[in-house]
């Protein structure tokens, strides 16, 4: 139902874009783009309101010929858009608001996994990461980007999918999250989007 | 109507349209200097009272817009002033006619109309007109403005007159009905007063509200016109009520829409449109000024206190209590523009007006700061769907479309539709695309992408923007500009989008982008210069820094034997001068800018520098690199370019890049310069993002010589690992047996410009554990230096001795007294088990473990290694007090020769003498013979061992000089003895003189070491 579902950074850059008629990417692009006009001037007009008070949902910020756009910022100003196909009339705007605490949800758990930087694009990449299996010890996967993680053991077998459990002298002392965080993202997006009313 | 002006805003309600044309051939400039001077007559207060006139000047405008004059007033053409060239009299009369149709295409509206004549001069010139005015040219023209202020006082009569003739309409005349165009044919037959049989009271009560309604608007405007601002309040509110009752929907909104307007002018005395309402307003400042300096009577009028008193301030107090109440609220004005909006689009054929509307309300929200309203507003603006529009009506529309949105702050919005309309101008279905104003239009767009077209500002930080959006407004830059025909532009914009979008391109992508920017490149290189363009926006240039991306810099040291030294002598130069103190915490703890901190070595003028970089390709192709050198500054440097190809996706990779300064000083590497795909790029290090760098400041020394070593021997395999930091440059070896001396001539050559001046040379013997006796190495330097000063090319040699004097006794053990044992006669043959011992080094092969042990110790080659040093200096360098150092290691391998394995002595005939019995065993391969000074030569066979005796006159070791005194001093007494040993034995061997000669080749001076020594001392003196 959902036609494009964009998640924004803070400074206006696109963390997250998806649109299913794929082969228009860019129209979407530039729709989601210039909504964001409309989404400064609604948080710029309700930043006097105090922040616990604040709606986090900003409805829609405007509609097109085919298209309805709708918005939400999180606390950390963090954007979500969506665009709606406006023939849809059944979409109401409660339903159009739970999708949106669905994708925060998400999006939180994103945030949560260790190996995402906030500020990165969220890509899928972990799960495609080669796994060594026959190593001693367990399968490792080979973490590209940042040398402290060098090795992890994964533990294929726990219920819920696959986890890594991240080495005890770091931060995030022991912590079990799901590799497939940005994975699960994008299936929430794609089960939005098929979704039908 | 179907021309839309965008330009317009609410204010526009008040003016007198006035269209302002050529006649004839006029050439451009000379009208538009006219057109700008009546321009400036945009507002006249009127001579008898206090209102004012507003004039709105075009010079062109459709005549079918006039059709809709009677609708809104503002859009009927009331004057016409036509510009002509006349330059005879014949040609007057034409002239004239074509005034006239002119006047006839605006003929239905017009209130008055003038012409002005340039170049005509006679007697028609002197009959004075009304509507010509005739001047001698283009400069000599002062009284164009009087003329114009004339005109419009005479069209505010006519003005004036139709007003009070509408205004004082009764409800019992006749009222006419105005139409809009495409109202007339509805209205065709629908004559009420003719029929009266079939019409119904109702509907002719009901028509004729609709005139007094649509009348009542009609003088509104005409008040709002004629700056009664009031007065048309109330006509609109009337109007409003009026047809509001009969669902006169188009007619209620202009009714409403007039209610706005003369609200808007009320509120926003400062205009709401933009750039012209600042010149109104400014025009409104100096009216006074304006006027005196084109009028010169104008004073008296202003001052006359007569038009003070009667209209200058209205005592009539009801108007001012009216004034509140009929004027709209901020919010009640957006409210009646939405009403009046929802009006028009009830109807197709007022689209113009809809979103003429909607345009006027957008300022206005604008000028409140509601920019969400004024959204609304231009999103449905977007949506009204006029007739087919020209390309040009399109690009027109999208243009004001765009600067609406950046007035409400929706910048990214503006950008859009910029673009948009940039597109159309190159769309396909225009005969000649616009290329250049689609370039400038692209170029007003990058605000709206936030992108900046300085490279400056993406090399810090995470990149800023949606990389998608700008990739494609880049992509579009580069393209406009290859169309039109600007190669080094598009070069430049894709060297931008390649150099800033790098992260965000794909494979495939970067391919293409690389393969076009080649094209361009292969017609017009990418430069470093900065490109101007006409707007006045300047396209800094962009330096490839990421292809290849450098990750470390690194100044290297000169090679260890071309490296300066300074002489200790002038050591207290090198102390810093800075500090009384040796050492300092504070200086040494100092942080200073680590790339600006200098390095402590330094490069010689003249001789090749190198600096390491190490970089890397994240192109998933091949990168060629050409032309790539140093950027330097503070010394003159030839920089040395290299070119290079670095593979896909490459690690980091090395890439040292040379040069050679040319004058002394201190010199900073401050980046260096590529050329990749075409494209020059000079990258300064202190732009390049997270670049690792220890230094790059570093001092150039005058020049020195260099020296280059050949000697005669051959080059040795292993390299000497000495102790100290210093390296070998060249390593010699040379295999000799033990006792052997050669000569080792060393070619020194000056391979440097400066001529060789000085030169010292050391030696050093590397810590061994074979005991050397005699003088190992020895040479004359002063025959070399009796060459000196050597210039560059030429050569010396210099010869060293080299002696090697081992230990011959073989093991101290075996070193029997002769007497022990039975065999005492000279010349015997050795007992076999020496032979024994012999055979399996031959063989190279032990026979027995316990025996083999023994022969490793005399069958072994021993290793001597040595260092030679040359210190050498010349030219400027010396003159500084540098120098440089050479070393030549030296390697050789002893190889045992002749071996004493028993002593003994015994007495002789004489008791002044006795007899030395030596056993002597050749252990080489060869045929050798041993000789001393008295007797005459043994013949040894390889592996032979022999007896020979040897008389000697006794003489006591106690006669024998002691050393230098001061050496004993401070030695201990175990060196001393072993001092004493040596002396005694260099006695031992002045006085027997013992030489070996293999037969073939060469020969040797056997020395008789320690342990032989102690024999002799034990046997002699008792």
């Amino acid at each position: 139902m959902a036609v494009c579902i964009a998640v924004i950074a803070k400074e206006n850059y696109p963390l997250y874009i998806r649109s299913t008629p794929t082969e228009n990417e860019l129209k979407f692009h530039y729709m989601v783009h210039t909504s964001l006009d409309v989404v400064d001037e609604k948080i710029s007009a309700m930043g006097k309101a105090l922040v616990d008070q604040r709606e986090l949902y900003l409805g829609l910020l405007y509609p097109t010929e085919d298209y309805k756009v709708y918005g939400y910022v999180t606390n950390s100003k963090v954007k979500f858009v969506m665009v709606v196909d406006s023939s849809n009339t059944a979409l109401r705007d409660n339903e159009i608001r739970s999708m949106f605490r669905k994708l925060h949800n998400s999006y939180t758990d994103v945030m949560c996994n260790p190996f995402y930087n906030p500020g990165d694009r969220i890509q899928s990449r972990w799960a495609l990461l080669p796994v060594s299996a026959s190593s001693p010890g367990g399968p490792y996967f080979l973490c590209p980007i940042q040398s402290r993680w060098a090795l992890l053991p994964v533990s294929v077998s726990s219920p819920g999918g696959p986890y890594f459990l991240c080495p005890i002298q770091s931060r995030w002392a022991l912590l079990l999250c799901p590799i497939q965080s940005s994975r699960a993202f994008d299936n929430m997006v794609t089960s939005m989007m098929i979704q039908v009313c | 109507m179907s021309v839309p002006d965008y330009m317009q805003c609410a204010e526009d309600h008040q003016t007198l349209l006035v269209v302002v044309q050529p006649v004839g051939i006029v050439s451009e400039e000379n009208f538009f200097r006219i057109y700008k001077r009546i321009c400036s007559v945009s507002q006249i207060s009127v001579r008898d009272s206090q209102r004012v006139l507003y004039i709105r000047y075009r010079h062109h405008y459709p005549p079918e817009n006039n059709e809709w004059g009677d609708f809104q007033t503002h859009r009927k053409v009331v004057g016409l002033i036509t510009i002509t060239d006349c330059f005879s009299a014949k040609d007057w009369p034409q002239t004239f006619e074509k005034f006239h149709v002119q006047k006839e295409i605006y003929g239905s509206t017009l209130y008055d109309s003038r012409l002005f004549v340039f170049g005509l001069q006679g007697e028609i010139v002197e009959q004075p007109r009304t509507d010509v005015a005739f001047y001698p040219n283009y400069e000599d023209c002062q009284t164009v403005e009087k003329r114009i202020e004339d005109f419009i006082e005479s069209l505010f009569i006519v003005l004036e007159s139709k007003r009070l003739d509408r205004a004082t309409d009764k409800s019992g005349d006749k009222i006419p009905l105005l139409c809009v165009p495409f109202e007339k044919k509805d209205f065709v037959g629908l004559d009420t007063d003719s029929s009266p049989v079939s019409v119904l009271l109702g509907v002719k009560r009901h028509y004729k509200k609709r005139c007094q309604g649509r009348m009542r608007k009609h003088v509104g405007d005409l008040c709002l016109q004629a700056g009664m601002l009031q007065d048309s309040l109330v006509h609109y509110h009337m109007s409003v009520e009026l047809l509001r009752s009969v669902n006169d929907f188009l007619w209620l909104g202009a009714a409403l829409e007039g209610l706005c307007s003369a609200s808007v002018i009320y509120h926003y005395p400062g205009g709401t449109g933009g750039k012209s309402g600042a010149r109104r307003f400014q025009g409104s400042a100096l009216p006074a000024e304006a006027a005196n300096r084109h009028r010169p009577g104008a004073q008296e009028v202003l001052i006359d206190p007569g038009a003070l008193t009667t209209n200058g301030i209205n005592p009539d107090t009801s108007t001012e209590i009216g004034r509140a109440k009929n004027c709209l609220s901020p919010e009640d004005i957006i409210d009646k523009y939405k009403e009046a909006i929802s009006y028009y689009s009830k109807y197709k054929n007022a689209g113009v007006i809809e979103l003429e509307a909607c345009i006027k309300a957008v300022r206005v929200l604008a000028i409140q700061k509601r920019s969400m309203e004024a959204s609304e507003f231009l999103q449905n603006a977007v949506y009204i769907n006029l007739r087919q529009l020209s390309e040009e009506e399109k690009i027109q529309r999208y243009s004001v479309l765009s600067e609406l949105y950046e007035l409400i702050g929706f910048h990214r919005k503006s950008a859009f539709f910029k673009r948009v309309a940039a597109m159309q101008c190159v769309a396909p279905s225009i005969a000649e695309p616009g290329w250049r104003a689609c370039y400038k239009l692209l170029l007003e767009t990058l605000p709206g992408y936030s992108l900046s077209l300085d490279p400056k500002d993406f090399s810090r930080g995470t990149h800023r923007g949606w990389a998608a959006v700008q990739m494609r407004l880049l992509h579009e830059l580069v393209y406009a500009s290859r169309r039109m025909g600007n190669p080094a532009l598009s070069v430049r914009h894709l060297s931008f989008l390649l150099q800033t979008m790098l992260d965000f391109l794909s494979d495939q992508e970067k391919k293409d982008v690389t393969q076009s920017l080649e094209n361009y490149t292969s017609k017009c290189p990418g430069t470093m210069e900065p490109i101007a363009l006409p707007g006045g926006l300047t396209l800094p240039p962009v330096p490839f820094t990421k292809l290849p991306i450098v990750r470390h810099v690194k100044l290297l040291n000169l090679p260890a034997s071309l490296r300066p030294h300074k002489m200790k002598s002038l050591l207290g130069q090198n102390v810093s001068t800075k500090s009384p103190f040796i050492y300092s915490p504070i200086i040494a703890h100092n942080r200073g800018e680590e790339r600006n901190k200098k390095i402590d070595f330094q490069w010689v003028q003249g001789d090749v520098c190198e600096v390491q970089l190490m970089v890397y390709n994240p192109m998933p192709f091949e990168l060629r690199v050409e032309n790539m050198g140093l950027l330097t500054s503070g010394v003159e440097f030839e920089s040395l370019p290299a070119a290079l190809s670095l593979p896909a996706e490459s690690g980091l990779y090395p890439v040292t890049l040379v040069g050679v300064p040319q004058t002394t000083g201190t010199i900073t590497v401050n980046g260096y310069h590529t050329t990749v795909f075409g494209v020059f790029s000079d990258c300064l290090l202190d732009n390049l993002p997270g670049i690792k760098t220890s230094g790059s400041t570093v001092e150039v020394i005058p020049a020195l010589p260099r020296l280059q070593i050949s000697t005669s021997l051959p080059r040795s395999a292993h390299s000497l690992q000495p102790s100290s930091g210093d390296e070998i440059s060249t390593n010699v070896s040379v295999q000799l047996y033990n006792g052997e001396s050669q000569q080792l001539i060393i070619k020194l050559e000056n391979i440097g410009m400066e001529p060789l001046e000085k030169l010292e040379v050391t030696s050093k013997v590397l810590t061994t554990k074979e005991k050397l006796y005699g003088d190992f190495l020895s040479w004359k330097l002063e025959e070399t230096l009796a060459q000196f000063p050597l210039q560059p090319g030429k050569v010396a040699t210099f010869t060293i001795n080299i002696k090697v004097k081992l230990d011959f006794s073989c093991q101290e053990n075996l070193l029997q007294d002769l007497s022990d044992d039975g065999i005492s006669v000279s010349g015997f043959p050795l007992s076999s088990p020496f032979r024994q011992v012999v055979r399996p080094r031959v063989e190279g092969k032990p026979v027995n473990p316990p025996e083999s042990n023994k022969a490793g110790d005399y069958s072994h080659v021993k290793t001597l290694e040595a260092i030679l040093n040359f210190k050498y200096s010349g030219g400027p360098g010396h003159t500084e007090g540098y120098y440089r150092n050479l070393s030549l290691g030296l390697h050789i391998e002893v190889e045992p020769s002749v071996f004493f394995t028993r002593v003994s002595t015994l007495p002789a005939t004489s008791t002044r003498q006795c007899h030395l019995l030596l056993d002597v065993f050749n252990s080489t391969e060869h045929e050798l013979t041993i000789s001393t000074r008295s007797s005459e030569a043994l013949i040894l066979h390889a592996g032979e061992c022999q007896r020979m005796a040897i008389q000697v006159d006794k003489f006591n070791f106690e006669s024998f000089p002691e050393s230098p005194g001061e050496k004993g001093q401070f030695a201990n007494p175990k060196q001393l003895e072993e001092e004493r040993r040596e002396a005694r034995g260099l006695e031992i061997h002045t006085k027997l003189g013992i030489c070996w000669r293999i037969i073939s080749f060469s020969g040797g001076h056997l020395g008789l070491g320690a342990p032989l020594l102690r024999v002799l001392t034990s046997k002699k003196d008792p």
